[in-house]
């Protein structure tokens, strides 16, 4: 166990000092500012300061048209862009009761996992990098890089998709996009195997995340913190099999869950759910049902009933909520995001308190922030 | 006992939590997105909270929704069961004048920061947090975006 | 003594071996040759700069690839992402911090005038990086490709060598 009770020697000076790290920093992964004071190399007390990347997302909602907002979606959390414009999407949907049809549904269920894999593979080497291993980046850009051709031949976009429309899709999937994912699929899973021989199952990275940042399942409860943080610490949370949405119901796939609740746990949650998205993605595309893949009858005006409407999705890196209050208007009256990363990162605080300054970057890197998912 | 997440329409919707003081109405998941909703007195939140603490819901988010016309500022606070299918909204109204409730922070720590950013866009103070000071807008900022009555700086 | 001819005569026997050139073109070759970037990722535009410093597009081509945390150590601040008010202290104390010959890249539209987060009303954004200090070279796009990012670092080095070194790539 790394982790210690910060206890000075008697008689000796009680001096902490603060360090401050960031807003511009390499592992912070965006513009999270972190004061952190310590006690020699230990942290005594961590806390984040938020809001140098705050851009106006709710307000905005308030400003646009429900069709308007939907580039806002991509923009929250752009790593996994496609599930969020799915929570917005789905909750105007639920809202009008407008029938998606079952071809839209399996390509968003198909075009989500390829973005989680997508997301994930950003995370691991960006997580990598800040534990000192640069080479894993180049790897995890390379597969990047062929999710991103396949889905730029149908939304025209490498990051910021805006491809679900309210009522379906704009743009259906040809052949040449159908054949590249298989071949993608063939492809990625001797890399995930040489992913674990090389970096898994490495001493240095086992010595690098065993035992460190134990979360429990309480804390986890009490902070809200979804997503593969819960699931590393024992709770087989997750929104996909306990409020499924869309056609995941239709799905066979296994949620990972680990018991420990250290960084190594909340590791090998993400490259387990790597392996589960291509088992959904073949099914997606051995049962590809055909059809339009637009509602029919989708109003040209969009103004949702008086009331509020939820919807929930599970991003890359947790529960993704929209609740949209509406007064009957072309506007929503207000736009309530609730983003993972917010709920992740409130526990730093407290699980970061007496552990060595790598020790808590580790912990950071393991929770998977991406900064403007907690500042919108 | 869990309620299905799958759309039903039965007459009556099942809730689960029946036997608390709270004033739950079952609500159709597949309309709203959520099972459960109750509104309490603004006095009521933390003893509500309590009692969803103990029965191990996790608390998901607090915001809220300015009603200028109204005059009332609503809270709404979402929770969630980790474990089943169970989605429970508790809201609360207060005037908008003077907008203040008490923290469930020591609850549940992670209302911390979502009442710092309630704070920081309506205004609403919450009494006991140890730390209201703005999370997401400037350390300096003084004004409160989301109130319909904003006007940009 | 020598005639004026023969001096003539030795500086193009020279010629394959010895170049002669005024200080500060040598000096603006190397620079444009090994143009150091400042880690500068905001928010989403950030990403593609990860891409285009990755093996695909790979800035190491332009000797760009060597990315500084420190600003003390960077040529060049390459803006990728939103500028906040709360942010906008930082930038300029990070620019300031920079030694001289420095530049400046906005890439992606938050850079250039705010971005998508415009509208009436907004009070967080501000709107452009050279609303804070001069810019030299603006990429547009939401986010721009990494060959963007590319044809702008290429256009700043045709800023600091007075000529374009790269061929312009037409696409078929």
């Amino acid at each position: 166990m790394l982790v210690k009770e910060v206890i000075s020697p008697p008689g000796a000076p009680n001096e902490t000092f603060v360090i401050n790290l960031g807003p511009q920093h390499p592992a912070t992964h965006g513009v999270l500012r972190v004061k952190i004071t310590m006690d020699g190399e230990y942290v005594v007390r961590a806390e984040p300061i938020c809001g140098y990347i705050h851009r106006m997302q709710e307000k905005m909602g308030e400003n646009r048209t429900y069709a308007q907002y939907l580039p806002n979606t991509s923009r929250i959390d752009y790593l996994s862009a496609m599930t969020y414009t799915h929570g917005f999407v789905g909750a105007v949907e639920r809202a009008l009761k407008l029938p998606v049809p079952p071809r839209a549904e399996y390509i968003r269920v198909l075009t989500s996992e390829m973005n989680r894999i997508s997301s994930h593979l950003v995370w691991w080497g960006a997580f990598l990098l800040d534990l000192g291993g640069f080479t894993p980046l180049l790897y995890a850009f390379d597969d990047r890089e062929k999710i991103l051709d396949l889905l730029e031949s149908i939304t025209g976009s490498r990051l910021t998709y805006s491809y679900y429309r309210i009522g379906g899709l704009y743009n259906d999937i040809d052949d040449a996009f159908i054949k590249g994912t298989r071949e993608f699929v063939a492809q990625m899973r001797p890399r995930l195997k040489m992913y674990k021989s090389l970096v898994t199952d490495n001493i240095i990275l086992r010595k690098r995340l065993l035992e460190i940042g134990p979360i429990s399942k309480d804390m986890c409860r009490k902070y809200g913190a979804t997503g593969p943080v819960i699931r590393g610490s024992g709770v087989p949370y997750d929104v996909r099999k306990i409020e499924p949405y869309s056609a995941y119901p239709e799905f066979d796939f296994v949620v990972p869950t680990f018991e420990e609740g250290d960084s190594m746990a909340r590791y090998l949650v993400r490259m387990e759910e790597m392996a589960q998205s291509l088992r959904i993605i073949e099914q997606a595309l051995d049962k590809l049902p055909s059809g339009p893949v637009m509602a029919e009858k989708v109003p040209r005006v969009l103004k949702l009933p008086a009331g509020d409407y939820c919807y929930a999705v599970e991003a890359a890196r947790g529960r993704f909520a929209v609740r949209i209050v509406s007064d009957g208007k072309e506007i929503p009256y207000r736009v309530k995001l609730r983003t993972p990363s917010l709920s992740n990162l409130s526990l730093f605080e407290e699980a970061s308190q007496g552990m060595l300054l790598p020790d808590a970057l580790a912990l950071m890197g393991s929770l998977d922030l991406v900064i403007p998912d907690i500042d919108r | 006992m869990e309620s299905a997440p799958t759309p039903v329409a039965s007459p009556a919707l099942p809730n689960p939590l029946a036997h608390l003081p709270i004033p739950f109405q079952a609500v159709d998941y597949a309309a709203k997105g959520y099972h459960l909703d109750a509104t309490v007195a603004p006095d009521q939140v933390v003893t509500v909270a309590e009692q969803l603490d103990k029965e191990g819901l996790a608390l998901d988010t607090i915001t809220g929704v300015d009603w200028l016309a109204q005059g009332q500022m609503e809270i709404v606070y979402d929770y969630f069961h980790p474990a089943k299918a169970l989605r429970v909204v508790v809201r609360t109204r207060i005037p908008r004048d003077n907008p203040e409730i008490a923290t469930i922070q020591k609850l549940f720590p992670g209302a911390n920061w979502h009442e710092r950013e309630t704070h920081d866009f309506f205004g609403i103070r919450f009494l006991g947090h140890p730390n209201l000071t703005p999370f997401l807008l400037p350390e300096d900022a003084t004004y409160h975006p989301l109130r319909k009555d904003f006007v940009s700086c | 003594m020598e005639a004026p001819q023969d001096n003539a005569q030795l500086l193009s026997d020279c010629a394959p071996y010895v170049k002669f050139a005024k200080l500060d073109e040598l000096l603006a070759l190397g620079r444009a040759n090994s143009l150091w970037p400042l880690t500068f990722g905001l928010a989403c535009c950030a990403i593609e700069m990860m891409a285009a410093g990755a093996s695909r597009f790979d800035l190491a081509r332009f000797g760009a690839e060597v990315f500084r945390p420190s600003p003390r150590q960077a040529d060049v601040m390459i803006v990728a992402g939103t500028i906040n008010k709360k942010m906008a202290g930082a930038v300029k104390t990070l620019y300031d911090q920079m030694p001289e010959p420095k530049w400046v890249i906005a890439m992606g539209n938050c850079a250039i005038s705010g971005g998508p987060f415009v509208f009436p009303g907004q009070y967080a954004v501000v709107e452009g990086v050279d609303k804070l200090f001069p810019v030299d070279v603006f990429i547009p796009g939401c986010p721009p490709r990494p060959e963007a990012l590319i044809e702008g670092l290429l256009k700043l080095e045709e800023k600091l060598t007075g000529k374009r070194r790269w061929p312009v790539v037409k696409p078929d």
